[in-house]
């Protein structure tokens, strides 16, 4: 009876590990990559900022190019032998390139054959992947993918007779058992590689008899089922190597990812070897948080590997003088908030399990050098920031938003001054009052009124505006001072709020929300008189998609970090194309942007100067919010659109404007992007003149002081400095019928 | 939602004074060159009108956009995958060279194409305005805006508007 309760149970387990094993399928999560560098002849990008990319990608310098993932740097080129690479478009082979390079960038690039070669593009970088909470990540390889040591060096180390046991090693576990006994505690495993398997695939990690017992059969059950080949690459992707916070890191494919940030194929004899340790106990050989007990194991793998006359005795030594050599972050866990955006908005379209199971490939905006400069600009600038103004130590916090506007790609997030930590999503979450980032919107729809312009002068005066409620509304300017009769293009560039609320009352409160609307802001803010002065709730990502249509020349462009999803099998599933919109004139969006280069050159954003290229033309404008909770800048190149927040996560007072808490910020990330001036054509219709920047009178340079150019209709008639040398005309009195009728709404 | 002023005046004082500082003679951008170079192959900067020419659009000769070598062998690419129907990884392409010369109009014209080669005519229409708006002074880049604006309004079925279109069309370029 025993006996046959026994046949049955081992029956039962053999049918149940054959049919998991042949119907495995490991759950493969997404794999996010970062776009990838387009190389080109022409392109601004000197050889040592191309080595730095190729770094990125741990690339290896060599003296001769032996395999993909090396080049070789001799004077005015780099030979590069490149990875094969798969895009959302195409695959490309391994191929040989030669990029010449001088002093402006890269000169030309050639094949093998020596023939021109237009443009190329560098694997993408893998960003990360989305896994399932407290889940498996992997990244699957074939055997051909598997380098012949891997395989040779586990045999050697976990279980040197794998190819002759039938899943199980009596001896090996009589000893192992042997020397626990005698040690009174687990010391040895004495397990074969097939009952690793079937622990990591079929059972719990408890050590119980029964347990053990169960391994044994189920790992003869495979050994007779499955082919020793089939086995080892199983045991390849399934074993556990590592954990990454709530990642566990499983196979070697990935481990060699998150340990090297390189392919398993290109690993050397000290790197396999140190995987290969690891496999022992993954937490206590961290080579990242145990550096010295990983090195000690793998200099005995190295030891082991040369007695069985794997690798020679010399290779061994000069594999175990070498360092370590994992990389310091692991790969995969860069850029949490930027990943935090890319599976949002794949959320609207995917189940979680298609996304954490079905191994799709996720290929995204991000420039990771972008990404850096933006995380280093936040990090010191907010330390400074902390010590200038002696608030306590890392609590202070802020966001930055970089993005292609013409592409509408968001190319960078920084969720908070802790970049690696994959916490509260400041650039995504953290919805705080916009402030004067809304000036523009204001000023913009009054250009659209066609009664204003740059030189329009309007009336800085003190404001009393009895509300529904009863109450009464009266804001005040930052310096609680009037500034009187003043041309818009001063009003916007010092920001000043009565000036600027006089505008927003004469045109219409509700056509200032609609143009917000209008530039993607997603709910239409309540038309209340405090919403010029910026009593709008925004994210910075929503800023960065208001303030994008202005840097996009008044074309509205969905801001999208995936540019497409690719099935497991290469076939596309989804792409997010370019798509644009017209949502304002292009002249008056022009006008309005060359006022707010002058914020950067006399008003608020000027202090920036100092930290931009000198020849670089910007524009932007701060915004603070109310008792300096919030401090924004947002401002573009032709380029680039950078939108920058910092405050209290409490809503706490920072006690600084936006010039002096996000600007700097704002200005260091500019600065490290390599970027290209404004420089968007002047529509035919409109007119570049000089005028007196505190009056708004048209004069001509040498004829007046402090001169500003402004961009009006040509149409326009405009004011004058007597005496300038200008036709008699009279376009002085229409001005001064604007402000009169100005105030004339304003008072009844 | 007024300012106030909570932080110290000496704060705010030096916060001026390094603003006053670096403030510098007023320049215009027009009048400004550009901080890094213009993307190959295009030609004239945009917006470099000559230096205080008031009241005057850019005076200088007619620009002439083309693209450079990189956006051409793309744009050859994206010809060749359109032509056997394949739109999406044409759009794919164009978009590529745009990312190089994303200021350039002939790509946002080609890009019009290929969305109206998937019967897209409203993004056509809107590549096609972006185009306008950044070629303009090219009377041949805008000639082809303005086809390809008649071509999406034809598509739409709004004829009369796309005769108005074509017309602007061939009086800026006749064919």
């Amino acid at each position: 009876m025993c006996i046959l309760a026994a046949c049955a149970w081992v029956l039962y387990l053999d049918l149940q590990v054959t049919r998991q094993f042949e119907g495995r399928r490991w759950t493969l999560p997404a794999q996010v990559y970062a776009a990838p560098l387009e190389l080109y002849a022409g392109e601004p990008l000197p050889l040592p900022a191309l080595e730095q990319e190729l770094q990125r990608l741990h690339y290896r310098r060599t003296d001769r190019l032996e395999s993909p993932g090396t080049y070789r740097w001799s004077g005015e080129h780099i030979d590069l032998a490149l990875r094969p690479a798969r895009f959302a478009d195409e695959t490309r082979a391994a191929q040989l390139l030669t990029v010449n390079g001088g002093a402006g960038g890269i000169l030309s690039l050639r094949d093998s054959g020596g023939a021109d070669v237009p443009v190329l593009r560098l694997e993408p970088l893998l960003i990360g992947s989305i896994f399932p909470i407290h889940g498996e990540d992997r990244i699957v390889l074939t055997p051909a993918e598997v380098p012949p040591l891997l395989p040779a060096a586990l045999k050697a180390v976990e279980d040197r007779k794998f190819d002759s046991h039938h899943g199980v090693d009596p001896l090996a576990m009589l000893r192992a058992a042997w020397v626990n006994v005698r040690a009174g505690q687990i010391e040895q495993g004495g397990s074969t590689l097939t009952q690793q398997l079937v622990r990591s695939y079929f059972l719990s990690s408890r050590q119980t008899l029964s347990r053990k017992l169960r391994e044994a059969v189920m790992a003869v059950a495979l050994d007779a089922h499955f082919s020793k080949a089939d086995l080892m690459n199983a045991y390849i992707n399934e074993i556990f190597l590592g954990q990454d916070g709530d990642r566990a890191i499983h196979g070697f494919g990935l481990a060699s990812q998150f340990y090297f940030g390189k392919p398993l194929a290109e690993l050397d004899l000290s790197e396999v070897a140190l995987l290969v340790a690891i496999v022992r106990g993954p937490s206590y050989y961290d080579p990242r948080r145990h550096p010295d007990r990983a090195r000690e194991r793998r200099n005995l793998v190295l030891k082991e590997l040369a007695q069985q006359r794997l690798v020679s005795a010399a290779a061994a030594g000069a594999a175990a003088a070498r360092p370590l050599g994992v990389t310091s972050r692991p790969a995969g866990a860069y850029y949490p908030a930027y990943l935090d955006f890319v599976r949002r908005t794949l959320r609207r379209d995917y189940r979680d399990q298609d996304l954490t199971e079905a191994g799709l490939r996720i290929y995204t905006s991000l420039e990771p050098r972008a990404q850096d400069e933006a995380e280093r600009a936040l990090e010191r600038e907010l330390a400074r920031l902390d010590k200038v103004h002696k608030h306590p130590q890392g609590q202070l916090e802020g966001a930055v938003v970089v993005t292609a506007p013409q592409s509408g790609d968001v190319i960078a997030i920084v969720g908070g001054r802790n970049v690696g930590y994959d916490g509260f999503d400041r650039a995504l979450d953290a919805r705080r009052s916009m402030g004067s980032l809304v000036k523009p919107f204001i000023y913009l729809t009054a250009l659209e009124s066609g009664r204003y312009n740059a030189a329009t002068v309007v009336q800085d005066a003190p404001i009393d505006l009895k509300l529904q409620n009863g109450t009464h509304w009266k804001p005040e300017n930052f310096t609680r001072e009037t500034y009187g009769a003043v041309p818009v293009v001063r009003a916007l560039a010092e920001s000043l709020n009565l000036a600027t609320v006089g505008v927003g009352l004469d045109v219409g409160v509700p056509k200032v929300a609609a143009t917000l609307e209008r530039f993607g802001l997603a709910a239409k803010p309540a038309p209340v008189p405090a919403m010029l002065l910026g009593a709008v709730d925004v994210t910075p990502l929503e800023a960065a998609q208001l303030y994008n249509g202005l840097a996009n020349g008044g074309f509205k462009n969905p801001l999208r970090a995936v540019r497409a999803v690719i099935a497991a099998d290469g076939k596309p599933l989804k792409a997010f194309p370019l798509e644009v919109t017209p949502v304002a004139a292009p002249a008056v969006v022009y006008q309005l942007d060359r006022m707010l280069v002058q914020v950067m050159d006399h008003g608020t954003g000027r202090a920036a100067r100092a930290l931009l290229p000198p020849q670089l033309v910007v524009a932007g404008k701060s915004g603070t919010s109310s008792d300096y909770r919030d401090s924004w800048f947002a401002g573009f190149s032709g380029s680039h659109l950078v939108v920058v927040w910092v405050g209290y996560d409490d809503n706490s007072p920072t006690g600084f404007t936006g010039s002096a808490g996000a600007l700097p910020v704002w200005a260091r990330v500019m600065a490290g992007l390599g970027t290209n001036s404004w420089n968007a054509p002047m529509p035919e219709s409109l007119a570049e003149v000089h005028i007196e920047y505190p009056t708004g009178l048209r004069a001509v340079p040498g004829c007046a002081q402090d001169l500003v150019a402004v961009v009006v209709p040509s149409s326009a008639a405009l004011a004058e400095k007597p005496g300038c040398g200008f036709p008699a005309s009279n376009p002085v009195s229409s001005a001064l019928d604007r402000a009169a009728q100005w105030l004339h709404g304003l008072v009844h | 939602m007024t300012r106030r002023i909570r932080t110290p005046l000496g704060l705010l004082l030096l916060v001026l004074l390094c603003a006053c500082s670096l403030q510098g003679a007023p320049r215009s951008p027009a009048s400004r060159p550009g901080g890094a170079a213009p993307p190959a192959g295009q030609a004239g900067a945009p917006g470099s009108a000559a230096p205080e020419a008031p009241q005057t659009p850019p005076a200088a000769a007619p620009r002439q956009f083309t693209l450079g070598p990189a956006a051409t062998a793309l744009v050859a690419q994206a010809h060749k995958q359109s032509g056997g129907g394949d739109y999406g990884q044409a759009a794919a392409t164009v978009e590529r060279a745009l990312r190089i010369e994303p200021d350039n109009p002939l790509l946002w014209i080609e890009l019009g194409r290929v969305r109206l080669g998937e019967n897209n005519a409203a993004q056509a229409d809107a590549t096609a305005r972006k185009a306008l708006a950044l070629g303009t002074g090219d009377p041949r880049v805008e000639a082809s805006a303005w086809h390809l604006i008649a071509d999406s309004l034809r598509a739409r079925g709004r004829n009369p508007e796309a005769v108005d279109a074509e017309r602007r069309a061939l009086g800026l370029a006749p064919r």
